[in-house]
This record gives C-alpha cells, sequence and structure tokens, in this order.
C-alpha cells in the first residue's frame, strides 16, 4: 500500500495517492476557518457563486457544459463543521482517460477547472456577479429554510443548537438565515478575498498520477498569492455541564424524535480516542449495540435508536423516533444504558462484536478514493498523524476498564424532544 | 462455471446456475479490502397477487414481502446482526418493488460471512409472539417516513399514476395491513419466492471466484429444496390514463414540492429491448432538463426550482413512468414553465451538441459507478431479474442516436399522460 505523497505550492498543501485501483480521479480541496458567528454566512455563500461561472466562463451553462464534456465530471462541495472550524470542500472526480477515447488529459482538464472555480471567479465592477450573488442568496436561504423538511436531521440540529448554546459550535455551517439579506456582491467578494487568504487549503488526489504532475498542474491552474499554509484551531471539547437541559419543541409531525447530546471532553488527538469510538460503537454505532437491542428489539418502541460520535468535538449524540406517549419511557431506557456503560456492564461479545466492526470500518476505506482522503485529512485538522492502520491496532488494544474510564466521563448534557402540537 | 470478460470496462466475471436453480455470479476486485455480497430475491412489494403452477391465486396483505425482510433476521438463537458483528461484517437489507435484498460488506472472515448470509435468509424462523413484536417496529417505520415530505410527495405521484397496478402502495404497506400479517402467510410467500430458482447471489471485492465458487456449491448441495412450479404474478388491468391529474397534501415543509410525472401508454417491454428504452429516455431527460439544460437554467434563475431538482425514469415490464421535479415556491409555475419547455422541445427537437454531451456524461457517470462494489451488485440484480445485463448499458449509451433519443422523446412526453404530486405547507413550528 503506497501513502500519500505531501508537497505544497504557496498557502496550498498538497497531498497526492497514486494509484491505480480506481477508474477515476478523485480530487478534493479542503478550505477550513474556524467558526465565526459574523463570518459564517458569507463564507457558506461563497461556495454557491464560485459554482456558477469563472473569469473565462462566466455563463453559467457554458461553465456545467465543460464538466458535462469531461466525461460528465463530479463536480460539487459541502460546506460543513469539523471541531470548531468551517470547512468548504469542493469535489471533482473523473474518469481515467485510458476508458474513453478522449483527446485531453482528463486531470489536467479538471484541476484547471477546480483552479479557475476557486481563484478566477466572475467579476463585474468590483464584486462578484450581482445576479449571480442575488440567487446564490436565495438559494442558500431556501437551504436553510429548508432544514425543517427532514424532522430527523432538524431535531439533530436543533439539539446541537441547544447544547453549544454558548460555542461557536451551535451555529449552523450554512450559517444564518439572518445575515443573508445584508451581503452584497462587494462584501462578499471581499469576504472571499480574505477567505483565501486565511483559510487552511488542502488539495487531495487520488489516482493515476503523481505528486510531480499535480504540482505542475496546480501551479498552472490557481491563480495563487504568495503566503505560507495555515493550520487548524484546535476544538473546545471540555465544556463543563451543570444541569441537564430538557428542550421540547412542537409541530405537526406523525412521529415524535428523541435526541440526546452527550459531552464525552475526549477529542480525535486523546489517547482515549480509541476508548471513545468502542464506547459510541456499544452504546449506538450498530444493530447489535445498547440502543438498538433495548429501544427497538426488546421494547418495539422504535424503527431506530442509534448514537454517532463527532470524534473532533467530543460530542455523542443519541437520535430515536417514537410514539409521542412513549417519551418517558424511551428516555427511561437510554439512560439506563448510559448507566450501565458507567457500571462496566460490558460483555466479551460486545468488545469482540465492537471491535470487529470498527476495524472493518478502518479496512474498508481502501476501497474508496473519497474515505482514503478523508479519513487522512483528519491528521491535517488536528495535527495528530494516526494511519488508519494504527488507528485499527489501538481499537484492537482498548480494554474494559478503558470504555469504563471513558463511560464516567461522558455527561448528559441535553434532551430534546419534537412533538406534536396536542397537549401530552 | 462461465467466464464473461469485459473488456471496455476491464471486469471478468464468473457465472453459474447450480442444480437447485440458484444463479451465482462472482466479480474479483483486485486490490480491494473488501468484500460486499447480496442474495436477492425476485420478490417485491408489488407481488401480492400470486400463485405456483396450478394452484389458485392468492391476495397477501400489503407489505409483506418487506414485513418478511424484516422477520428474516431472526433466528431461534437470537438476532443474526450479532452473528454479522462477531464476524467484522456490517449486514443489512432492503426492499424494492419487485426485489428484496440481503447483504454484508466485510473486510475479513468471508467464507464465514457468506455462509452466515446464504443461510439465514434459506432458515426461516416466524413465530406468533416473534410477527407480533416486528408490527410495533414497522409501524414507527412507516411513521417515520409519513413525515419525510420527499418520500410523500414522490408516493404520492406513483399513487396519482396508477389506478391498480400494486406500484402504487407503499412497499412497506400501512400500519392496518402489517396487523393482518400472521405467520401462515409469512411462511407461504417465504415458501413461494425464496426458492433458489427465484434467487441470485452477487458476490464483488477482493475474493477467487473458484473458492467462493465452491463455497456456495457445497453449501447448496447439503440443503434440499423441492422443486418447484413457475411463479405466476398477477395484476388487475391497469388502464393507461392517469387515476388522479393532481394530488395534494400537507406538511411542515418550508418550501412546496412539486414532482411531475408521465405514465408511459407502452408497456410490456423485455429484457435488451426495455434497457434500450430505458437508456434512451434516460439519455433524453437529461439532455431536457439536466443542470446543463438550458430549460433548467431558466427555470433556476426565476427561482421556480433549486439544487433540489431532479428527474428520473422507473420502467420494468408492467409499468413505467418519469419523475421531474423538487421544492418550488409556485407549482403551478413550475409546472407551467415545464411544459412550455417541454412543447418547444418537442418542436424544435434536442440539438446534435447536446445530445452528444448528455451522451458523453451519462458514459462518465456509468464508468464512474463501477468503482462502487455496492452500486455494482445493486445494478446487476436490478438488471438481471429484469433479463437483461448491466454492463450491456454502455453498448447502449454508445450506440444511442439523436433520431432516437427525438423520437423517445416526442413519444414519452403525452400531458395526457400527465400527472402531478405536490405537498403544500402547513404552518412549520411555534
Amino acid at each position: 500500500m503506497t501513502s500519500f505523497q505531501r508537497g505544497q505550492l504557496e498557502r496550498i498543501r498538497l497531498h497526492v495517492l497514486p494509484t491505480k485501483r480506481f477508474k477515476t480521479f478523485a480530487i478534493s480541496l479542503f478550505a477550513g476557518v474556524p467558526l465565526n458567528e459574523e463570518k459564517v454566512t458569507p463564507i457558506a455563500l461563497i461556495p454557491f457563486v464560485l459554482r456558477r461561472g469563472t473569469a473565462k466562463t462566466p455563463e453559467t451553462i457554458a461553465f456545467r457544459e465543460k464538466l458535462d464534456d469531461l466525461y460528465g465530471a463530479g463536480f460539487g462541495f459541502d460546506v460543513y463543521k469539523r471541531g470548531d472550524s468551517q470547512i468548504v470542500q469542493f469535489r471533482m472526480d473523473v474518469i481515467n482517460d485510458q476508458f474513453v477515447s478522449s483527446d485531453q488529459s482528463l486531470l489536467a482538464a479538471s484541476i484547471s477547472f477546480l483552479g479557475d472555480a476557486l481563484t478566477d471567479p466572475c467579476l463585474e465592477n468590483g464584486g462578484f456577479r450581482a445576479k449571480y450573488v442575488e440567487a446564490e442568496k436565495a438559494t442558500l436561504r431556501k437551504r436553510l429554510e429548508a432544514i425543517v423538511n427532514d424532522k430527523i436531521r432538524y431535531a439533530a440540529e436543533r439539539c446541537i443548537e441547544e447544547m453549544c448554546a454558548d460555542e461557536p459550535y451551535r451555529l449552523h455551517p450554512l450559517g444564518r438565515l439572518a445575515d443573508i439579506d445584508g451581503i452584497t456582491p462587494e462584501s462578499l467578494y471581499r469576504q472571499y478575498e480574505e477567505w483565501l487568504q486565511s483559510a487552511a487549503l488542502d488539495l487531495y488526489v487520488v489516482g493515476d498520477t503523481s505528486l510531480e504532475e499535480v504540482t505542475q498542474l496546480v501551479e498552472k491552474a490557481f491563480k495563487l498569492k504568495p503566503g505560507a499554509p495555515a493550520s487548524y484551531v484546535r476544538p473546545k471539547v471540555d465544556v463543563p455541564v451543570r444541569d441537564v437541559k430538557v428542550v421540547v419543541d412542537k409541530m405537526d409531525v406523525s412521529q415524535g424524535k428523541l435526541n440526546m447530546g452527550l459531552r464525552t471532553g475526549i477529542s480525535y488527538d486523546d489517547k482515549l480516542y480509541p476508548a471513545v469510538l468502542m464506547y459510541n460503537g456499544i452504546l449506538g454505532g450498530y444493530p447489535h449495540s445498547k440502543l438498538f437491542i433495548n429501544v427497538r428489539e426488546k421494547e418495539s418502541l422504535a424503527y431506530y435508536a442509534a448514537s454517532r460520535l463527532d470524534g473532533h468535538k467530543g460530542i455523542c449524540t443519541i437520535q430515536s423516533g417514537i410514539e409521542f406517549a412513549n417519551y418517558e419511557k424511551a428516555v427511561a431506557i437510554i439512560k439506563e444504558q448510559l448507566e450501565s456503560m458507567k457500571q462496566g456492564q460490558l460483555s466479551e461479545l460486545e468488545m469482540n462484536q465492537t471491535k470487529a466492526m470498527i476495524s472493518g470500518h478502518l479496512r474498508e476505506l481502501q476501497d474508496s478514493a473519497y474515505e482514503m482522503l478523508s479519513y487522512d485529512f483528519n491528521s491535517v485538522l488536528t495535527g495528530n498523524v494516526r494511519t488508519s492502520a494504527e488507528l485499527l491496532e489501538q481499537v484492537q488494544a482498548v480494554t474494559p476498564a478503558e470504555i469504563t474510564e471513558v463511560a464516567k466521563r461522558v455527561q448528559l448534557d441535553t434532551i430534546y424532544f419534537l412533538r406534536d402540537r396536542k397537549e401530552a | 462455471m462461465e467466464t464473461l470478460k469485459y473488456p471496455k470496462v476491464q471486469e471478468t466475471l464468473y457465472r453459474e446456475v447450480l442444480d437447485n436453480g440458484l444463479e451465482v455470479i462472482v466479480l474479483p476486485k483486485e486490490g480491494f479490502q473488501k468484500t460486499y455480497a447480496t442474495f436477492s430475491t425476485k420478490y417485491g412489494s408489488v407481488d401480492n397477487v400470486f400463485a405456483v403452477g396450478d394452484e389458485e391465486a392468492k391476495r397477501v396483505p400489503d407489505g409483506i414481502a418487506h414485513f418478511l425482510e424484516h422477520k428474516m433476521f431472526e433466528e431461534p438463537e437470537g438476532d443474526i446482526f450479532a452473528v454479522f458483528a462477531s464476524q467484522g461484517a456490517s449486514a443489512n437489507a432492503y426492499t424494492t418493488f419487485d426485489r428484496t435484498v440481503y447483504l454484508f460488506s466485510a473486510t475479513e472472515k468471508i467464507r464465514e460471512n457468506l455462509t452466515t448470509l446464504i443461510d439465514f435468509v434459506q432458515r426461516p424462523y416466524f413465530t406468533d409472539a416473534n410477527v407480533d413484536k416486528e408490527k410495533g417496529i414497522i409501524e414507527q417505520e412507516i411513521n417515520m417516513y409519513r413525515d419525510n415530505a420527499d418520500w410523500r410527495v414522490y408516493f404520492g405521484l406513483i399513487d396519482a399514476l396508477y389506478h391498480k397496478h400494486p406500484v402504487h402502495i407503499d412497499i412497506a404497506g400501512t400500519v392496518e395491513s402489517i396487523y393482518q400479517i400472521d405467520k401462515e402467510t409469512l411462511y407461504r410467500c417465504y415458501e413461494t419466492f425464496y426458492h433458489p430458482s427465484n434467487m441470485l447471489l452477487f458476490v464483488v471485492g477482493g475474493v477467487n471466484a473458484e473458492e467462493i465458487m465452491q463455497l456456495v456449491r457445497d453449501n447448496q448441495k447439503a440443503k434440499t429444496f423441492k422443486p418447484q412450479g413457475e411463479i405466476k404474478r398477477f395484476f388487475d388491468e391497469e388502464p393507461t390514463s392517469v387515476k388522479i391529474p393532481r394530488k395534494v397534501s400537507q406538511l411542515p415543509v418550508s418550501l412546496p414540492k412539486c414532482m411531475l410525472g408521465f405514465k408511459e401508454k407502452r408497456v410490456g417491454l423485455e429484457g435488451a429491448e426495455q434497457l434500450k428504452n430505458e437508456v434512451t429516455t434516460k439519455l433524453m431527460l437529461d439532455a431536457l432538463v439536466g443542470p446543463s439544460s438550458k430549460l433548467y437554467q431558466s427555470l433556476y434563475e426565476r427561482s421556480l426550482i433549486s439544487d433540489s431538482f431532479g428527474h428520473e425514469y422507473n420502467s420494468s415490464r408492467d409499468y413505467a413512468f418519469s419523475v421531474l421535479g423538487g421544492d418550488t415556491p409556485d407549482p403551478d409555475a413550475l409546472i407551467e414553465g415545464l411544459r412550455e419547455g417541454i412543447t418547444e422541445a418537442i418542436t424544435k427537437g434536442i440539438d446534435q451538441q447536446t445530445f452528444e454531451r448528455s451522451k458523453r456524461k451519462k458514459i462518465g457517470s456509468y464508468l464512474r459507478m463501477l468503482n462502487s462494489p455496492e452500486s455494482i451488485a445493486g445494478e446487476f440484480t436490478r438488471y438481471r431479474f429484469r433479463d437483461s445485463d448491466m454492463f450491456d448499458v454502455l453498448n447502449f449509451y454508445e450506440a444511442c442516436t439523436l433520431d432516437e433519443v427525438n423520437a423517445r422523446l416526442r413519444e414519452h412526453f403525452d400531458f395526457n399522460q400527465l400527472a402531478v404530486s405536490i405537498v403544500e405547507k402547513t404552518n412549520a413550528s411555534e
């Protein structure tokens, strides 16, 4: 197994994994800044505007046709939180030329496309093209308003918002509705220039290529100002919990959504991180986990009952969909599971099953270009280099005592319930 | 064991039909850590009236195929998830209109996991108590989907399109229908549709084809299955027309959702003919309303659509329809905008350049799909159950002509065949 080759061009760190395993080239550019109340909304808007056109190809139709001509190269972006950072990830994937009769290098054309989109945008009168900014403001507004449409996600977001009310982490990665109106093409362009000069930038390429080739292509394709790469801020994970916060929202829904937020106080670079992975796995990561068995299989209270870990922020969340009347019962059963973890009630079977599942997942990463580069990006994010093979070994070595130690540190912070409008 | 080479995409398949009728396909992927296996039966939510051989046709409760899928995971010794977990495998299952698929993915203990997969699917264990227990869980699953606006607008559309064909019934059934399910009916469905001759096992990943094949042969030899007559599926005659031209429901959403569906008048296509029709229609839809089309851009600029706008084409022997739509502030303006755009396209036709571009895009996305073992297994099975070959898709895309696409455009878009499904907004929250 070859590993990532590293390089650097001005403010961009380059990470290239040469491999012939895939029929495609996978390209990702990560741009991260600390989550900030004032900046979160304009930064979220930037990629929406950038994907409308470039200086060379200002019209959106022509811009998209270029992608179609590259055998329908995938081009997309995501805006999300990792720890206390707001990250914009641009993604491209394009097929390896050998499978088609192409007259151009598809990798070169794709990197050139990405470089133009990021560093050579379509401008007018000292700002972004006004028409695009207005249209994408509307798109961003719709996206933020649409969070409520998916009740499972909505409840999860609301739980975090309440739980982290005093931290930047409460912010939605797409920003705040109220801040959209005030953005102008000029203010957004200024924000963009500042963002590009301050963000931590990491470009990944996985495919049949080399660091040399990618470096040359990036040098040609990206208009970069001189500077040194930025690094990520360490997220705050040791937030004390006072009383458990209980929040109930009412809406016209058929099913209640019960969410709980827990603080582990353990971050990605903590030596207990492998143990917190095990904790989450045993509690609710899988169909053999305590939540699935006790909430769903034994009591038939729910179709889904699971837990999820944000390893960078040290927050573990529980989610389940239940009948309104079963709220107290479900909360009691979930609390019993948390308590049993504290008491060290871990069977050897649960240990073995969970280790096997996590190990399998870590090995599977190798089969997907995007999974591999996303995993590697964790190292960049935390400054803690731990290969998937090393993490796998550490997970295998986790002891029940370490999991109990994690469980004792875990504190229930918030209980959130989304229910109907009728009186309970 | 038969070897099927597909040099264009650099893949080789190994295939064998065992004595008991089970079809086994192995696709070795060199360098892959993971092995992914699916064990599928050609049995889905639409198969609700059937008979074997000469026996009398019987109607079973809606949602029973999905219910059966849930119940298969329970064994006398307990939950099969636990066994997979001990062997480091992630297991799951899903039910569609026309198939039920059981699967696992794992990076180790492949022989054990494959044996577990085959054995648990071939060993039903239903009791009155465990059947009853499942009803509460599935009721919550149904309620979860009731709150999901995307799901409601989509299934609302299919319900609006079809009068009789069971494709219009929810895959999970209704709370009322699942409470009619008992263990006797489950066994009857199981015995009919889980006979090896109605099933396909697909294994893809870092495996040796002959070793896998031998394991499956030995496993099946040790079990006995009664020979089974032909499975007959019965469908009431479906009128050509749509059932409800406009179907509206309400949910707490930020923006209305609106989907348009065009129901095909001509059905009954099979095998390669059906595949060709599907490929041509998908290419046509992309050229017409894909993200780089003029129609998409003009609707986007008028704020009638957002990134959520999409299109798809669903077809089988007995039903076929297209779906276009997404979130919109004004469903009627969107319907009108699409109507104008489609009418114009019917008159002018799609041009050569747009056609070539869509074709490249489709070929590219097909090749990208081959990176994913999950997609390969899923798509291969889907096509196989319709007597066609997923690896032919590339040839059909390459062979597709502009004339065919324009002919398809004019045949498909008949506004008498249009149904619309809308989810309107109620007040979002207090």
